[in-house]
């Protein structure tokens, strides 16, 4: 009673039907939604965490000369070019003078003419003097009218008060041109601190209105970085305060700074808040001002806490939480965060302890359905 | 009693099985048809779910940001905050573009995520597969696995450098681009920031403009040419809700009071899956008929042809007084058994081939199990032809002559 | 046992009507007893073919008397309302060619007839094996009949008409595709098997080597049967 050809035909089958049917099972149950998520855990670990804020500025100076004549002109001469260096009392360039040079030598002259007039007053006092006494000692003896002793007085006031208006004139020739003299002087542009000059605005032969500025200085001691810092993470940010500056032109390389002070004005429609952050060190070569800068805030160290990483904080209906794993089953624990630092771990305040595994990353959204099975990295993320 | 039609299959199993396959070929095809357009249903739907907002809150009048293009003044979100119901309300820019990794580039979508409550604020990637999310408030960056981008790579938009630091799976655009998070502010840029070329030339149509350079106001050009290449505007806000609090109705109130437009997740979902991809699933609900009647056409042929061979059998079945029913049940079986063993390797074939798709392929269970009961009938009703010829067999023909 | 066996009586066949009807058969008297073998021979086109498939009951006669053992099946109409289960139960057959089912073992080729009558599996097998070891051919119980030999197959062909013991058997020229012996080996069962089961057992046929086997033979001619004393030669 064997039933051989029947048996190895069914055996045929059964090795093309059986694996088949097992490919299917597994297909049905390991993939598509029935399938198990793949997760991976974390325990929660005491740590201490540095906080650290980020913000990005722009280089500025905390001094820029403008340097311009006082009264409206020409150009005469202008020395100094962008990125010259320059001393302090350095003459910079000179405005045309115009009639000034004239008006000095007129003045001159007007101060002649005083001198002279105050020589003829003198003259005139001298004599009236004179004249004075003699006939005074007339008079004393009789000699003459009181009348005529009199008028001799008088002649001798008049040439008094003629002398000391003739001092005068020349007093005021002089400040005259000793004005014209100082204004002369104020054409020269003369840099006002040691610097480099960053903006040369007009070339000689140009008009400037009074107050306009001719070239820029700027003291490269005296440069910053002006930083914006999103309001919502700039609690801490304090003067004094650590920085690391990474420029954009220098990617790679990190500068030491330190934070000079937080702006008590904050900017309303950008949502940030201002500091000015100085380089502990001066950086060579001067990083052009306007340029971008990345600034790193380190914040006092904290005292050790509970730390997940921020991957871990997921949101479920309006709860703030993570998904826990006790005894290989998932659930959803609220939980209050305290500060986070940049390297992506946040302290927890409540709702975890110390040895709790929670859920860093999740193949897809978590339910409280949902079958896990924890591996070291989620498929598909390439190392 | 015995299985006239499991015999004959055991008797020909080469031929059945590997016809079985190669049905299951076909109707691995529509399956994977079907989970193409699932997984754009899912991908708008993925969209809608990893922003993680109740409301979105776009420009009035217009179906953004995703189906059409919306713009909002960036401090609108305040305003609908102070709105009764609102829990969260936190800004976000869409932008599809291409983005750069060395020499090669990426077609994303560029998703601006509001700085705000780790957790709490929507727009955020709700979770990642690697990475951390975005701590510093510029110049980091969040990509899906799918865009290729592995943790600490820099990655260009526009001008400005990012790194990543995290990874997500599923988070893609109702088209199926993968999405990169950057910060908002930055994103803000990529947006709106114009090329340097652009604006160095629209700086020197200002300066050319007598208006705004006046020889006795050395300020002013300055200060219009800063407010031209400022950017305050996004997308969307979008809006979560306090518990307790219905959708339609805080929804009606911010409309009605902003005079916004304001979408619920339904209408989200409507928006999405019932306009955007609509021509596409007619598409391929065309395909899926077309699928369907060929499947039908290659069970019924087979199913005839193995009946033809078998015709003189079926004489002799019904001469020595086999029933009718106990012939038709026989081929029908037959055909069954065919669309089972063709809808096995079809599920198989699907769900291994689906991940080699460049878009999402989603197959679900309910559209396997519909998948099997729609093979099922196929096969009944495409026996049904080869059932009728082998009724019509007269038993007298066995006996010839 | 006159009462049992087959027993027709002016059986007529028509094919059309009127002017252009034509009679198959006209008037065919026939009776084979249980236990007998009897040749029924004619030349093509004679109406033996015919006659076999009204005897079969596949085609249904215009007039006429059929009894089957005890039962009238037809009278100017079928008396029987299920003609498959008759076939099934009551009547055997044998072809030219065996038909054996090719996807079924021997012994399930000949179990098939029971098992499809609700016989349990267990039993049909078992009748059949019975039935194979009568006919010799028990060896070959679990061969698929492409393993067969002619004679062989033909033998299973034999023990399938014989399995639900019916009261007839209708072997329509059994022996053709055999060569002489193994024409005479079949003969030889039949008669065998009529004796030994009490079956009536019509053979047609026109092959010469046989008809002096049989102790009756109905000539068979333009539908008219003529019934002649055979030369009943026996067998070595």
């Amino acid at each position: 009673m064997k039933k051989l050809p029947l048996q190895g035909r069914t055996l045929a089958l059964l090795a093309v039907i059986i694996p088949l049917l097992v490919l299917f099972i597994y297909v049905g149950l390991r993939s598509g939604p029935l399938a198990p998520v793949a997760v991976t855990v974390a325990s929660v670990e005491s740590r201490a965490i540095t906080p650290a804020l980020f913000g990005i500025g722009t280089v500025e100076a905390r001094y820029t000369y403008k340097i311009g004549p006082t009264f409206a002109g020409r150009v005469k001469r202008l020395e100094v070019h962008v990125g010259d260096q320059v001393k302090a009392g350095q003459v910079l360039g000179e405005m045309e003078p115009v009639d000034l040079d004239a008006r000095v030598r007129s003045q001159e002259s007007v101060f002649k003419r005083a001198e002279a007039a105050l020589r003829e007053a003198e003259a005139r006092q001298a004599y009236a003097q004179t004249q004075a006494r003699r006939y005074e000692q007339l008079f004393a003896v009789r000699l003459t009218s009181e009348e005529i002793v009199t008028t001799k007085r008088q002649e001798l006031q008049i040439a008094d008060a003629a002398l000391s208006a003739a001092r005068e004139d020349i007093a005021r020739a002089r400040s005259d041109r000793e004005v014209l003299l100082a204004q002369r002087s104020n054409l020269r542009l003369i840099a006002p601190v040691d610097g480099v000059v960053t903006v040369r605005d007009a070339d000689p032969g140009t008009t400037i209105v009074a107050g306009q500025a001719v070239v820029e200085v700027i003291d490269p001691k005296s440069l910053w970085i002006n930083v914006r810092f999103d309001q919502i993470s700039a609690s801490g940010l304090a003067g004094g305060l650590p920085a690391h500056i990474v420029l954009r032109s220098r990617g790679g390389q990190t500068l030491k700074g330190r934070v000079l002070r937080v702006e008590p004005k904050a900017d309303a429609v950008t949502e940030e808040t201002l500091a000015k952050v100085t380089f502990d060190n001066k950086p060579e070569p001067l990083p052009p001002v306007g340029e971008l800068a990345e600034v790193t805030v380190d914040l006092p160290a904290l005292p050790a806490a509970p730390l997940i990483p921020n991957a871990a904080v997921q949101r479920e209906g309006d709860k703030v939480g993570v998904w826990q794993i006790v005894d290989g089953d998932l659930h959803f624990s609220p939980v209050k965060l305290g500060t986070s630092d940049l390297n992506g771990y946040v302290q927890v305040r409540e709702g975890l302890k110390n040895g709790d595994q929670v859920v860093t990353y999740s193949e897809k959204a978590l339910t409280a359905r949902s079958r896990i099975h924890v591996v070291e990295h989620i498929p598909g993320v390439s190392r | 009693m015995i299985s006239l039609a499991g015999r004959d299959i055991l008797h020909a199993w080469g031929k059945f099985v590997f016809t079985g396959i190669g049905l299951g070929l076909l109707i691995g095809v529509t399956l994977v048809m079907a989970g193409v357009y699932r997984g754009m249903v899912d991908d708008g739907k993925a969209l809608l779910d990893n922003s993680g907002a109740d409301l979105w809150v776009v420009q009035k009048d217009t179906l953004g940001p995703y189906a059409e293009s919306s713009s909002l003044n960036d401090d609108v979100y305040r305003a609908i905050l102070a709105m009764p119901g609102v829990s969260q309300a936190a800004n976000a820019t869409y932008l599809t573009m291409q983005v750069r990794k060395g020499e090669s580039d990426v077609r994303t979508m560029v998703v601006g995520i509001a700085p705000g409550a780790l957790g709490a604020t929507p727009g955020w990637p709700p979770y990642l597969v690697a990475g951390r999310q975005i701590t510093r408030g510029h110049y980091e960056a969040v990509a899906d696995i799918a865009t290729g981008f592995k943790l600490g790579d820099r990655l260009a938009i526009r001008r400005n450098h990012y790194t990543v630091v995290g990874l997500t799976r599923r988070m893609v655009s109702s088209s199926g681009d993968p999405m990169v998070f950057i910060p908002l502010k930055d994103a803000q840029e990529a947006q709106f920031l114009k090329d340097n070329d652009a604006i160095w030339q629209s700086r020197r149509r200002t300066e050319a403009n007598p208006v705004f350079n006046r020889p006795g106001d050395p300020g002013l050009l300055d200060a219009v040419i800063a407010s031209q290449s400022s950017n305050a505007f996004v997308n969307a806000v979008l809006v979560t809700l306090k518990p307790g609090h219905a959708p339609d109705e805080v929804a009606e109130s911010i409309q009605r009071w902003k005079r916004l437009t304001v979408y619920t997740r339904a209408q989200m979902e409507d928006i999405l899956v019932g306009k955007l991809i609509a021509t596409s699933a007619k598409q391929i609900g065309m395909f899926l008929v077309i699928l369907a009647i060929v499947s039908a056409a290659i069970v019924a042929f087979i199913i005839y042809s193995l009946t033809m061979d078998k015709i003189r059998e079926i004489a002799v079945l019904k001469l020595i007084g086999t029933r009718s029913r106990t012939i038709a049940a026989m081929i029908m079986q037959q055909a069954l058994a065919l669309g089972v063993i063709g809808f096995v390797v079809g599920k198989i074939t699907a769900t291994f081939s689906a991940p080699a798709f460049p878009k999402y392929v989603l197959l679900t269970p309910m559209d396997s199990v519909a998948g099997f009961f729609a093979v099922l009938v196929i096969c009944v009703l495409a026996s049904l032809v080869a059932i009728r010829m082998a009724l019509k067999v007269d038993p007298a023909e066995a006996i010839g002559g | 046992m006159s009462g049992k066996g087959i027993h027709i009586e002016s059986l007529s066949k028509r094919y059309g009507d009127g002017d252009t009807a034509v009679f198959a058969l006209r008037d065919v008297n026939m009776h084979v007893a249980p236990g007998e073998v009897v040749g029924l021979i004619g030349p093509s086109g004679s109406g033996k073919s015919t006659l076999l498939k009204c005897l079969g009951a596949v085609i249904e006669p215009t007039a006429g008397r059929m009894t089957l053992g005890d039962e009238v099946i037809y009278a100017d109409g079928w008396k029987v309302r299920d003609l498959r289960a008759l076939r099934r139960d009551k009547i055997g057959f044998v072809f030219q060619a065996p038909y054996l089912i090719p996807f079924l073992d021997v012994t399930d080729n000949v179990a098939l007839l029971p098992m499809l009558a609700g016989v349990a599996n267990g039993e049909s097998r078992a009748k059949a094996l019975e039935l194979l070891t009568a006919l010799d051919v028990q060896h070959r119980a679990r061969a698929m009949p492409s393993q067969l030999s002619g004679g062989e197959q033909q033998r299973v062909a034999i023990a399938r008409g014989l399995v639900n013991r019916p009261p007839v058997i209708l072997a329509d020229e059994p022996t053709a595709p055999l060569d002489s012996e193994r024409a005479m080996a079949v003969i030889r069962i039949l008669n065998d098997m009529a004796r030994k089961f009490e079956t009536a057992i019509i053979v047609v046929t026109h092959d010469e080597k046989i008809i002096p086997t049989f102790k009756r033979i109905y000539h068979i001619r333009d539908g008219v049967t003529h019934e002649e004393a055979g030369e009943g030669r026996e067998f070595e």
